[in-house]
């Protein structure tokens, strides 16, 4: 479907604008349309905010959709976090009981939601537009990366809730990665997580967890980590030290879509791609 | 589902919500903690963290153990009697918090969040790039602040 409100998050918008430039080369190369979604605000991620107020977290994502239920157009989201909570919110508010009390509090705003938003992610938009079409649009194939696939616990996880892969052996980031002409070299058949969740908290075990990942994609013989999700983005551009670049998935189809790394900003990465 | 040790009124509210989550169901079978990327390196103890959930033998003013999550959900994926770790841990935090007991980390995006409706803060340099990638003003309208305002002002978050 075309005419998407484009929800971009906090973290991309604030801190990598460069993730947010490709995501619209790519979208507009490919003929998807897009709006602002300018009553945005953050989506009170799953990992802090709602660990500190659950029902915040549902009240607010609930007056999001209420929005994009209104203006009759599904919701594209860029980021894994963003992703899980609008996804798990619009799940919760399929049950009648949890919609009549969260709606009592959206009536303060002079808000309704009546569960008829949609919400979709890059990754499935990507994989929608089809193989044959994708292909037919590379200009510049990627063959020189030998990709660690990293699609990050909430694209993935729940299954039944997020219903874009499976929850074992996924394989739409490695469908996707494959149109590029990039060779795919690890796809872990249970997706791993990618320490982000504690930066900040528990920086020892975050950092154990992000060295358990790099180790094993290098060992794959991998030159390029490429992830969907910018929270994993930062965590192997930023904090990583073994010094593996990592490409979110915008970047990988406009590079090969022909843009130029100065036109897409690759210059902001830490860890310079070769 | 046995006592948990909370402030009153707080309590009632917890054991609701996690009686709601059927933690009977749980066999303390185990297969959440092996795949925990936190267990692997001394992290959360998955497994003990819902029987101490279960049985209510858990201090959530002092608890460090339920902070130690990383939220990537591959406990709840994995249980296949459909208990959701991550959940329980989820509303364990939320009534740990009301406790007084979280993490700076969390605090301080909590106050970015209330105040800005962002949890990244705006900077220079974000400025500077969205100019230089032509991407529209990042702004959260007065407005959208208001709605945000009176939206959180009576959840726990509001309390915080």
């Amino acid at each position: 479907m075309d005419g998407y409100l484009l929800y971009s998050g906090c973290l991309i918008p604030s801190r990598l604008p460069f993730l947010e430039a490709s995501s619209r080369f790519v979208l507009d190369r490919l003929g998807v349309t897009y709006e602002p979604f300018p009553e945005g605000t953050c989506c009170v991620e799953p990992i802090g905010l709602r660990s500190l107020g659950y029902d915040a977290w549902l009240l607010v994502v609930a007056r999001m959709l209420s929005i994009a239920e209104s203006r009759g157009k599904d919701v594209l989201m860029l980021c894994n976090g963003c992703f899980l909570s609008f996804k798990e919110a619009a799940h919760a508010l399929e049950d009648e009981r949890v919609r009549h009390r969260v709606n009592q509090g959206l009536a303060e705003i002079g808000r309704e939601y009546h569960g008829g938003a949609r919400v979709r992610h890059l990754m499935e938009v990507l994989q929608e537009v089809g193989s044959s079409r994708m292909e037919s649009m590379v200009t510049a194939p990627q063959d020189r990366l030998r990709l660690a696939l990293h699609p990050g616990c909430h694209v993935i996880r729940p299954a039944k809730v997020l219903r874009v892969d499976a929850h074992y052996s996924p394989r739409v980031l490695a469908d996707i990665a494959s149109r590029t002409g990039a060779q795919v070299v690890s796809n872990d058949a249970w997706p791993r997580c990618c320490g982000g969740g504690l930066a900040g908290v528990d920086d020892r075990i975050s950092s154990a967890i992000l060295q358990d990942n790099v180790d094993s994609f290098k060992a794959a013989g991998a030159n390029c980590i490429l992830t969907p999700c910018p929270f994993c983005f930062v965590q192997f551009d930023l904090r990583q030290k073994q010094g593996l670049p990592v490409l979110y998935l915008s970047e990988l189809v406009a590079l090969a879509f022909g843009a130029s790394p100065e036109l897409i900003g690759l210059k902001y990465h830490r860890t310079k791609l070769e | 589902m046995r006592k948990v040790a909370l402030r009153p009124g707080l309590e009632d509210e917890l054991k609701d919500a996690l009686s709601q989550l059927e933690l009977w169901r749980c066999h303390q079978c185990g297969q959440c903690t092996p795949v925990c990327p936190s267990a692997r390196h001394g992290g959360i103890r998955t497994r003990e963290v819902m029987e101490r959930a279960s049985t209510g033998a858990m201090d959530l003013s002092m608890d460090q153990e339920i902070w130690k999550c990383v939220m990537c959900n591959s406990c709840s994926e994995r249980c296949q009697l459909g208990v959701d770790p991550a959940h329980v841990i989820t509303l364990l935090r939320n009534a740990a918090a009301q406790r007084g007991n979280r993490p700076e980390h969390f605090a301080e995006e909590l106050k970015l969040f209330a105040s800005s409706g962002m949890s990244f803060p705006r900077t220079g340099l974000t400025r500077k790039m969205r100019k230089e990638f032509s991407l529209p003003e990042l702004d959260v309208s007065e407005g959208t602040m208001e709605e945000l305002r009176r939206l959180i002002s009576s959840t726990r978050l509001g309390r915080l």
